[in-house]
């Protein structure tokens, strides 16, 4: 009894200083599937159809590069994992539905790579790269880790692919990592174009299941652990205490960790402004759902605020080194005063925008055992 | 003494300590600011067998995901401390845990009050963990590298990792783990050594009362029995004598539960009144006081209790709030831990009484309830099964599933 009324308390001091209260336009009446249509005919569908594409050239590339590994064929694979890495970023936050299921993001980019258990599945052979433990020997991390990391310099790399042992165990694995990030983007793209699409867009309502909820949701989530924390924060040291240079995205092709973040930040924004994906329209969004129910933060227009605030923190990232990990040992504080510019969006939209549009947030942070 | 207990729930820490103050002036006695007590200049505070079983448990606890180093034999050994045929062994990494002649076993369902004169229940509860380190070795382990499904052991995601599972979607290192807490850990604390069946045993009021000290060391028999008690939870404080600095993070049993327990608003209290009544009691015992040390008992007796029982339905929610989000992995690493506190429950005490809060019978039909919705265990349970069973236990106490579920 005394829990609930204070959370009646609580829940109403909120709501009246984050919007103009109870007199003010009804967050039902906004139409809702206006847009996820909006999301997933031209942001989501448009971003995986594009990841696949990607994907497709990448593993196409490695076959090749396994034919015939010069070092020109390196390079032209170095490329598309680069193309396919930044095109991940557009995909990385849907993860819904098949994409959930199959645990896509987890099995595409867990970073540090466990290059002790990818040495081992290379000399043993018989892995399984289904299974929870081996997610963090494949995806991109590893392809970093294979393409970049083997040696010190072009001549030491190619070596493993050429002159090693087992240098059609290093081909092997080339191949079976690129065909399973192929098989696994065209999977979550063809759930949404053969059925899942029509699922999400009718599922229009309100509440903890529908789909605007849920998508806000796991946006929200991906924006806290993988954009702020996994980009940023953990290598700064901010969960640590003590700073984490191996822990950043990219880490062994020295110099494209801030290219991702860039590509990531922009895709987050997007997304919020329901900006069209590759393309300069634009569609019902938070954003506009947040103008249409006039939300304020300290006198200032909400949407307008977290737009500005992506803008803050891009800035504030344009003085870091293209390679983070290099940032972190050189100057910290930088990365540090880039988290808390992306901190600052956190409260943004975890807080005032979730109140504003009457969304729960779904997920916890684990006990840790 | 139900009134006592529900006052120092509601009150906030501050006001608790003045409870101490109005104890100090109807029993006249000295109280210390933290748990340091000294006899000639030198402290009589002793709880080394604890810390070691502490430690013994942690390293159990480890070995058993350890897949490329660890045996059956070893797992027994660990758990034992000796072999099959009783001989010595050294199977930690620890040398001091090998020096040792305690062990986990013998103190598992091994208090006087509950098991000493019901030593083949004891048998049965030291057994259920014999057969959960046999099947860790010889049902996980060998399907460690397949992934688990209903009737299959092996390997289950659980967010960014993976847990390993038996058939039912149990884990058994986290029943082991939790288990412990209540067979070793609260059965020992509360049903042992608070207890004046052990306090009071033979002469130890008269030689408590004259000062005489056990042969060898500086403390009185009785003075050790509840420091022994008090070790069971701060053995491997950071600062055992102002353990509520570090609670949470001194060790993985009931040290860490009554840290995250009492991080909750409903519970806040608890921590501290239990580090307070430990401390009360064993001033209490200094002066004689034996009915302030004994409603001391009853107050770590009751909030211990509360900790175990907040823990396990707290777990039976997190695992059905898993299963509707389609965490499957999560809800079933939730409800194998959310298992050992259920199991632990049959070592409560209701304060003033010599019985838990859920005995051994109920215990068992909740798990059997928890496993038995279909024949896959986990796999089949249902969400209405998992808030039956919590409703079934929060009732027993005086916490709403919601409470415990909220922290």
């Amino acid at each position: 009894m005394k829990k609930s009324a204070f959370v009646l308390l609580v829940s109403f001091t909120l709501w009246s200083c984050t919007s103009d209260g109870p007199s003010g336009p009804d967050a039902d009446d906004f139409d809702r599937e206006a847009i996820l249509i909006n999301w997933a005919d031209h942001i989501i569908i448009p971003s995986f159809t594009s990841f696949a594409e990607s994907s497709a050239q990448l593993q196409s590339d490695a076959f090749t590069f396994a034919e015939s590994p010069t070092l020109q064929n390196l390079e032209t694979l170095r490329n598309s994992w680069q193309s396919a890495y930044l095109a991940f970023q557009h995909v990385s936050m849907f993860e819904m539905g098949k994409a959930m299921g199959l645990r896509f993001r987890d099995n595409l980019n867990i970073y540090p790579t466990d290059t002790g258990e990818i040495n081992e599945n290379i000399q043993e052979g018989n892995y399984n790269l289904e299974l929870p433990s081996q997610s963090n020997s494949q995806g991109f991390p590893a392809l970093d880790y294979l393409l970049n990391g083997l040696g010190e310099n072009d001549t030491e790399i190619l070596a493993f692919y050429t002159t090693s042992d087992n240098s059609d165990a290093y081909h092997t694995y080339l191949a079976d990592l690129t065909s399973r990030i192929h098989s696994l983007s065209n999977e979550v793209l063809t759930d949404w174009t053969s059925g899942y699409r029509d699922e999400f867009v009718s599922n229009s309502g309100n509440g903890a299941n529908s789909s605007l909820d849920m998508m806000v949701n796991d946006y929200i989530y991906y924006y806290e652990k993988h954009l702020r924390a996994g980009k940023i924060g953990i290598p700064a040291g901010v969960f640590s205490g003590s700073p984490l240079s191996s822990h950043v995205e990219a880490l062994y092709s020295k110099g494209f960790s801030k290219a991702l973040f860039n590509e990531a930040l922009d895709a987050s924004q997007n997304f919020f402004n329901g900006t069209h994906f590759e393309s300069d329209g634009s569609g019902e969004s938070l954003g506009s759902y947040l103008d249409f129910l006039n939300t304020m933060k300290e006198g200032a227009d909400l949407a307008t605020l977290i737009d500005n605030q992506f803008d803050a923190a891009r800035e504030k990232a344009e003085l870091l080194n293209d390679d983070f990990s290099a940032q972190v040992e050189s100057d910290n504080s930088l990365m540090l005063s880039t988290y808390d510019e992306l901190q600052r969006n956190v409260v943004n939209l975890k807080v005032d925008m979730l109140q504003a549009l009457n969304i729960n947030v779904d997920y916890v942070d684990a006990d840790g055992d | 003494m139900n009134l006592s207990k529900l006052l120092l729930f509601a009150l906030p820490p501050t006001l608790l300590f003045s409870c101490d103050i109005i104890d100090n002036n109807a029993d006249d006695f000295e109280v210390p600011p933290t748990y340091e007590f000294t006899r000639n200049g030198e402290s009589t505070v002793s709880f080394s067998g604890q810390t070691t079983r502490i430690k013994m448990g942690d390293e159990l606890f480890l070995a058993m995901s350890d897949f490329n180093n660890t045996t059956e034999e070893l797992l027994l050994q660990m758990y034992r401390n000796q072999a099959d045929d009783g001989t010595d062994v050294d199977p930690f990494s620890d040398p001091g845990l090998n020096a040792s002649d305690k062990s986990i076993k013998s103190k598992v369902a091994a208090s006087r009050d509950y098991f000493s004169t019901n030593v083949s229940l004891s048998a049965e509860i030291k057994n259920d963990f014999e057969t959960w380190l046999s099947g860790q070795v010889n049902d996980v382990f060998p399907n460690r590298n397949q992934l688990a499904e209903p009737g299959v052991a092996g390997q289950i995601a659980d967010g960014s990792g993976e847990r390993y599972i038996n058939a039912q979607g149990l884990e058994y290192d986290q029943m082991v783990n939790k288990s412990l807490i209540g067979a070793l850990m609260a059965d020992q604390m509360l049903n042992n050594y608070l207890s004046p069946a052990v306090l009071d045993e033979g002469t130890n009021r008269e030689d408590n009362d004259a000062g005489v000290t056990v042969e060898g060391s500086n403390y009185t028999n009785m003075e050790h029995k509840w420091d022994e008690a008090y070790g069971y939870i701060y053995g491997t404080s950071e600062d055992p004598a102002n353990p509520n600095s570090t609670i949470g993070n001194d060790d993985r049993f009931l040290n860490k539960y009554t840290g995250q327990v009492s991080e909750g608003e409903d519970f806040a209290s608890l921590a501290e009144a239990i580090s307070e009544a430990f401390k009360l009691g064993r001033a209490a015992i200094v002066a004689g006081k034996y009915d302030v040390r004994d409603e001391q008992a009853a107050i770590i007796q009751g909030a211990v209790s509360t900790i175990i029982a907040v823990r396990g339905v707290y777990y039976l929610q997190a695992g059905k709030r898993q299963i509707e989000a389609g965490e499957t992995g999560s809800a079933f690493h939730s409800i194998s831990e959310g298992f050992g506190f259920i199991y632990s429950l049959q070592f409560t005490r209701v304060p003033g009484t010599d019985q838990p809060y859920l005995a051994h019978s109920e215990v068992k039909q909740i798990l059997n309830d928890l496993l038995g919705d279909g024949e896959n265990g986990l796999w089949d349970v249902e969400l209405s099964t998992l808030d039956a069973l919590a409703e079934q236990i929060a009732s027993q106490f005086d916490f709403t599933v919601e409470q415990a579920a909220s922290i």
